[in-house]
């Protein structure tokens, strides 16, 4: 469905002629699947153009127009997710890359403000000079460091640093009818360090554990908490691509990965570890996420994993401590030995090796999750990714959902990396989060079926398990699953997206409908 | 009669129309316009209230929920309108269920603080309190009001220590937010292992945030969780003094970022005085005259593991950051003891209330700053109250970091005597001139009560205009407070 | 092989966008993080490394056609490889190469612009891909005592390469690259006149037939001299004998060595002995087809086994920037006394390119000087005062940049710094 000329012309007047085109060219390269939760399906639906605005007045006028002429839009930065996409036509894209700038970075009150087009890299590279850092997007440091672009922005550093539903501090909010939001205290004094009231908060209706997913209108500048780093700028790294290593840990850091006997056991652990606080990341990796980050290529991967999964005696976490001084280095250290002596916790060896640790430790501060241990395998990833209630609840629910996947392995559907599920705590032990990470070749019918097979189990179990509405919950059909089970929450969303997307111009097949 | 329909909700002896309990409940120190209530129900059950909200809804009658009992101070909880009709929540004081495990606590509204830091002390649990509440404010009130915490170091988020909570929107449909709305009942989910502990949610809103702030006007909260930190092991609290608050700022930034302190509080000598003082105005002269213009006040604390090395540790880094910023700590500061500070403020308010000690009244102003910008507005609040002609001397100043230190709150505690009308026209005059001056000059009122409300919020129309939509969702018929914030 | 042959690999790209970035654990701020100067300029998905591969599929799966538009975005990229090192940090798959074989098919299908049409004919009559006559290509050596490889045998070739020989700036930096192999008693001659385009960039730019003839030329040529080495100032020249020629069978046991590589070598041995200081603050450049597309190429004959997880059997090592040549430039540098390096953020496999390659000179010359200003621009960040490098090409488009914006950065190659402190300038 072509444009309007009007329309095109319009678009053309906002960003100029280079900065907009409807050139197939162009549009397929956008319409290119996405890893995440791929399928057989190649190609997606085509934006009807792409739109490369460079300011929140220029989001705005599209917007405006969109509104106007009945076509939808949809926003993303490195567009990398599946909900970066239309699901069908009559669709604009704001590719937000022009909006590119760090704003400010306060340390003195411990926030950072940026456009949709930095990365996280770039942030954490940024607020590490200053002795700050960021919670990064688990999903890695490509993607971007608005807090509202990331599905979660959840991250490696939730232990110590939460994550985005909370960092999230003053946000600009290009509403879908395009009238633009300032919230908190940016809204009243152009201030950036709060994002609540006056009165009650429309930090509530903008996100909760998840975002819109492109379908409740534009983020075009949002600040975000940042938090103490005790180590350097950077880290002293050699080596060429992909063989980095860093030969020497920073003074007052530590790595292991601690496995333990059982489940209970291990959830009882990171309960200790919450509650004395030591942690600077805590995450539940399984050994096929130790192995996929060290390894630089997919045979390596395996050899590691094996030798890995030989070695531990049951789940664990890779746990990071950073001591804020020399004191309080030898706190967290004893205490961790102390925790792990009540635990029987055992330390994974390659990474408590210094060849390795201090790479690790680099790594998963400034890329968190990378390519290696989602994409690489396969081609893409997916799974389901739990809540954020409590560890304990995520975890037995995680646990729950994995039984599946070993039947689906034995039928040679998915890639065999070990039915261990993955589970983070964040702000110390408070609450915690879970996922199932599977990979398998997208190319594979069969394989992406099994897939969705996962998927669907897993909701099954959540609402009959009580176990919370997950984060992998977006479109109508699944939200539908969950709203007459949650207080009717699909209800009071779909209010929201009507009072606020009146004209429907914010494409939502990954949000919700106002349909009644 | 509505009243009529009420008795048969909640029982008749729940209905009153009392002369001189209607006048209590339209009474408060803030200076809004009040107006008496038709009459009060109490509501003891989610079930009452649901049909005294639809009931509302079918008879266009204006509901303000209160759940503690007075004084009240802001105007929230007095009508706004006409034939209003008072939903007292005091008596709901069950405590449903307290969680060590997952650091949790339920409650309903009517639960005062001794009562529920009773129940998680039980449990190795402690609240993070704010500064001294009085002794029958409801937890569930503070917490809807976003009133900061005095542990910054546990304030992750503005919101908090709220998680979940139930609500009887203004339409008449109850709706638990974050963890709670589901899937399963209550039960359910804690036969699941499940705790309603987070806020968030669910999906892609978080409710709570609108409810938080709205001064009762979306609905009726019907019971509340609350995030519990633990009961420390070990506990060792310290003073520093300063006239410099830049000084003390710096101090009070590097406390927080390093996670070295629990409590973490800044006075003036003033609010200082009448915080410790027994007799008035002997006590509070002597303690005042005994103090630095600015009081630090800063707890360490240790835990299960190693709490001696934690705290001797910490003791170490704060003193670094003391000396960085050319102060010094100790034990005592004039004449007050911080181990005395550190009961006071681990409890609620001593009788009387610790702001009506020193005049009898007290109002406050107060909004979120960032450090850099508070002695600016210290002085345009000094400027003022001298140009008013109300002591500065009298003026109670406390500053308290929030949200990790991203934030301070900065409340101007004005004395009062209530029975002086020069005293009530000064203040409140002196209230609403300084208010206009600080939000020309960038303080952040996100908290906007009585007179001064509508002036706040008008200042960012985008932001009226989107919360007027949200109240069109959840009280379209605005039953829910009527002429509160811009409703 | 044709785009068909890809497919595999095209089909892995995931959409992450890490082809846009240097690799992530190298970024060290907003500044510098970008590596692809094509999306940087045009900001398009389609005009990233990944995004190529996209459209490409796109193709092959007959949602498009050949159209201006196509050829536009398929030319405006430099071919630098930055996208492939960056991809294959986290990835098993290649990125160049299908980049690269798109371009060869647009040609095959009869799909090119005309720009680079008249580079190829000039190719063709005149031998050289940059403006020139083959009978003035011996013209930078005229003057000095060498051999000619042509009519006698010879151990050591030097290839001058096309823009030295064309491009009057950079004969004194060829002629002194001549005498310090000389001064270190190296056997070597040169072809003057008859000497061929190694064709790199005719393979770069699509045209695959006409790079294979230069190939199968040179090769006999080099065979006839009995030559062991073969030694070329100019990266892509490099990168066309050593990679290219060894890709398609043709290279034998040549050794091919970058003339930074022998000088390293040769002052290591102690047969050149840079001694006069040469006080500089300088940064160096890594081109992009000496550093990251600089290492040996790997062959490799199998399949990919069958299952989830791509492995291949045998086990496949991809080229990933590893062991280009960053080193001995460097080394060769680090010698010179009075020489301080000061790196740029952007350096060895995660460079910036100069802007040269893969024709965009010739189609796109607004967008090559861009490219080359945003270094220029890293360049003096680093706070040197001039920038050195190991390719005519870099050299040229630095120089050009600099001229365009007044800076007062100096160019220099790594050869003539050398010559200098040893005395053997040309």
């Amino acid at each position: 469905m072509a444009l309007k000329r009007d329309l095109y012309r319009a678009l053309e007047d906002v960003v100029g002629p280079e900065n907009v085109t409807e050139d197939p060219v162009i549009l397929y390269s956008y319409a290119w699947r996405s890893g995440l939760i791929a399928t057989p399906q190649l190609f997606v639906p085509t934006f009807e153009a792409v739109t490369l605005p460079k300011n929140t007045e220029e989001v705005q006028a599209i917007v405006k127009l969109c509104n106007r002429h009945k076509i939808q839009f949809k926003a993303s930065s490195t567009g990398w997710g599946c909900y970066c996409d239309p699901t069908g036509p009559g669709v604009i894209k704001l590719d937000l890359r022009r909006m590119d700038r760090i704003i400010e970075i306060n340390e003195k009150n411990m926030y950072a403000v940026v456009e949709p087009y930095v990365i996280y890299a770039q942030l954490q590279g940024e607020l590490m000079k200053r002795g700050l850092v960021c919670n990064i997007t688990g999903a890695g440091s490509n993607c971007s460091a608005l807090p509202m672009a990331a599905h979660a922005n959840l991250g490696h550093m939730s232990q110590s640093a939460s994550y985005g539903e909370r960092n999230l501090l003053g946000v600009e909010w290009v509403a879908p009818d395009g009238e633009i939001v300032r919230l908190g205290a940016l809204g009243s004094s152009s201030q950036w360090f709060c994002g609540d009231g006056p009165g009650p908060s429309l930090r509530g209706i903008i996100r909760g554990n998840t975002v819109p997913l492109g379908g409740l209108g534009v983020y075009t500048k949002a600040a975000q908490k940042v938090y103490h780093w005790a180590g350097p700028a950077t880290f002293p790294t050699e080596g060429v691509s992909p063989d980095y290593a860093v030969k020497e840990i920073p003074a007052g850091f530590m790595v292991r990965y601690i496995h333990f006997k059982s489940e209970d056991i291990m959830v009882e652990a990171v309960r200790k570890v919450g509650e004395s606080e030591i942690g600077f990341i805590l995450m539940g990796f399984n050994p096929a996420m130790v192995s996929g980050n060290k390894a630089r290529n997919n045979e390596e991967d395996l050899e590691l994993l094996k030798r890995y999964t030989d070695e531990v005696q049951g789940p664990g976490f890779l746990l990071i401590i950073a001591g804020n001084s020399p004191d309080d280095f030898e706190y967290k250290k004893e205490t961790l030995e102390l925790i792990m002596k009540q635990f029987n916790g055992k330390s994974l060896k390659d990474v408590e090796d210094p060849e390795n640790a201090g790479g690790f430790i680099w790594r998963f501060t400034r890329v968190t999750g990378s390519l290696r241990e989602t994409c690489r395998a396969t081609g893409c990833f997916g799974g389901e990714v739990g809540g954020t209630d409590v560890f304990g609840l995520m975890r037995t629910y995680i646990s729950r959902a994995s039984k599946l996947k070993q039947s689906l392995i034995d039928k040679g559907l998915l890639h065999d990396d070990g039915t261990d599920p993955f589970v983070q705590s964040i702000e110390h032990g408070h609450q915690g989060h879970g996922e199932l990470l599977i990979r398998y070749d997208p190319n594979n019918p069969e394989s992406a079926m099994a897939a969705r097979e996962i998927f669907m189990t897993a909701n099954m179990t959540a609402v009959e398990g009580k176990f919370g509405v997950p984060h992998h919950v977006w479109s109508d059909e699944i939200h539908d699953m969950y709203g007459p089970h949650a207080s009717n929450y699909t209800k009071w969303l779909r209010k929201i997206k009507k009072t606020f997307d009146p004209n429907a111009a914010s494409e939502s097949s990954h949000y919700i409908s106002s349909k009644e | 009669m509505v009243e009529e329909k009420l008795a048969k909700i909640v029982g008749a002896r729940n209905v009153m129309r009392g002369e001189s309990e209607l006048n209590d409940y339209a009474k408060n120190f803030s200076f809004v316009n009040a107006f008496r209530p038709r009459c009060i129900v109490k509501a003891e059950t989610a079930g009452q209230i649901e049909k005294i909200v639809k009931l509302a809804n079918d008879t266009a009658t204006p509901l303000v929920p209160v759940s503690s009992g007075p004084p009240h101070f802001r105007g929230d909880t007095v009508p706004g309108t006409g034939g209003a009709v008072v939903v007292d929540l005091s008596g709901m004081k069950k405590i449903t269920r307290v969680d060590r495990t997952n650091r949790v606590a339920m409650f309903e509204p009517g639960v005062t603080y001794r009562e529920l830091m009773a129940a998680v002390a039980k449990e190795g649990m402690r609240l993070n309190l704010p500064l001294l509440p009085r002794k029958n404010k409801a937890v569930v009130g503070h917490l809807l009001e976003r009133e900061p915490p005095v542990m910054p170091k546990y304030h992750w988020d503005i919101g908090d220590p709220l998680s979940c909570l139930e609500i009887i929107f203004g339409n008449g449909e109850m709706f638990r937010t974050g963890a709670a709305a589901g899937p399963g009942s209550l039960e359910d989910q804690w036969a699941a292992g499940g705790a309603q502990k987070e806020a968030a949610g669910p999906s892609s809103a978080s409710w709570y945030r609108i409810i938080q702030g709205a001064q009762g006007t979306m609905g009726i909260v019907t019971w509340a969780s609350i995030r519990c930190e633990l009961l420390p092991s070990l506990e060792e609290p310290f003073l520093v003094g300063s006239d410099n608050l830049d000084k003390i700022m710096e101090m009070v930034h590097w406390l927080i970022r390093l996670r070295l302190v629990n409590e973490c509080l800044v006075m003036n000598n003033c609010d200082l005085a009448v915080i410790m003082a027994k007799k008035f105005p002997e006590d509070y002269q002597i303690i005042k005259d005994s103090l630095p213009t600015w009081a630090l006040f800063c707890n360490i604390a240790g835990y299960e593991y190693l709490p001696e090395k934690r705290v001797s540790g910490q003791i170490k880094d704060m003193k670094a950051a003391a000396r960085r910023a050319g102060l010094e700590t100790g034990q005592a500061l004039g004449k007050v003891i911080a181990s005395e500070l550190l009961a006071a403020v681990q409890c609620p308010s001593r009788e009387p209330y610790w702001k009506l000690r020193y005049k009898g009244a007290c109002h406050d102003i107060f909004f979120l700053s960032l450090y850099d910008k508070l002695p600016e507005f210290i002085r345009i609040m000094q400027d003022a109250a001298d140009e008013a002609g109300y002591p500065a001397s009298d003026l109670g100043i406390y500053l308290q970091p929030v949200v990790q230190g991203t934030s301070c709150h900065c409340e101007f505690n004005l004395f009062y005597n209530p029975d002086n009308a020069g005293d009530i026209t000064r203040v409140k005059e002196l209230s609403n001139s300084v208010t206009r001056k600080l939000l020309n000059a960038g303080a952040f009122f996100s908290r906007p009560y009585g007179e001064s409300a509508g002036m706040i919020i008008n200042r960012d129309a985008a932001t009226a205009a989107a919360l007027k939509k949200v109240k069109l969702i959840t009280d379209p018929n605005n039953i829910m407070n009527p002429g509160k914030l811009c409703f | 092989m044709a785009l068909q042959d890809y497919r595999k690999e095209m089909i892995m790209c995931c959409r992450c966008s890490y082809c846009k970035f240097i690799p992530l654990e190298k970024i060290e701020g907003v500044r510098n993080a970008s590596v692809c100067p094509s999306i940087s300029r045009f900001n398009f998905h389609a005009y990233s490394g990944g995004g190529r591969l996209n459209f490409g599929m796109a193709m092959l799966e007959k949602k498009i056609d050949y159209s201006d538009k196509l050829l536009e975005v398929v030319y405006n990229c430099q071919m630098c490889g930055g996208c492939d090192i960056s991809c294959k940090y986290g990835m098993d798959m290649e990125v160049l190469d299908p980049i690269n074989e798109m371009r060869i098919q647009c040609v095959d299908d009869g799909h090119t612009l005309k720009a680079l049409d008249g580079v190829m004919n000039r190719l063709r009559k005149q031998g050289t891909m940059v403006p020139g006559a083959k009978a003035k290509r011996g013209e930078w050596a005229e003057g000095l005592d060498v051999k000619d490889f042509t009519t006698q045998k010879t151990k050591v070739i030097f290839h001058a390469g096309c823009r030295t020989c064309f491009d009057k700036d950079m004969w004194s930096v060829a002629q002194s690259a001549v005498k310090l192999l000389q001064k270190a008693g190296a056997d070597v001659g040169i072809a003057g006149e008859k000497e061929l385009c190694c064709g790199s960039r005719a393979y770069q730019t699509g045209y695959k037939e006409d790079f294979l003839n230069q190939a199968k030329k040179n090769m006999e040529m080099f065979k006839k001299a009995g030559a062991v080495v073969l030694v070329t100032g100019c990266a892509d020249c490099s990168y066309g004998f050593k990679v290219l020629y060894d890709k398609f069978g043709m290279k034998g046991q040549l050794e091919v060595l970058h003339i930074t590589e022998y000088l390293d070598r040769l002052i290591k041995d102690g047969k050149l002995k840079p001694e006069k200081k040469v006080a500089l603050n300088v940064t160096y450049h890594d081109p992009c087809h000496l550093g990251r597309l600089g290492e040996p190429y790997i062959h490799w004959q199998g399949k990919q086994i069958p299952g989830q997880i791509r492995i291949f059997e045998p086990a496949k090592e991809f080229r990933r920037g590893t062991h280009g040549v960053y080193q001995p430039p460097r080394e060769v540098l680090g010698s010179i006394p009075g020489i301080k390096l000061m790196e740029m953020d952007r350096k060895k496999e995660y460079a910036w390119c100069c802007g040269a390659g893969g024709g965009v000179i010739e189609t796109n010359p607004e967008f090559a000087q861009w490219t080359a200003s945003e270094r220029i621009k890293e360049a003096e960040a680093s706070g040197a005062g001039a920038i050195v490098t190991a390719c005519p090409g870099c050299e040229r488009s630095f120089k050009d940049a600099i001229k365009e914006s007044g800076s007062s950065l100096k160019v220099y190659d790594v050869v003539e710094l050398a010559a200098e402190s040893i005395g053997e300038r040309g």
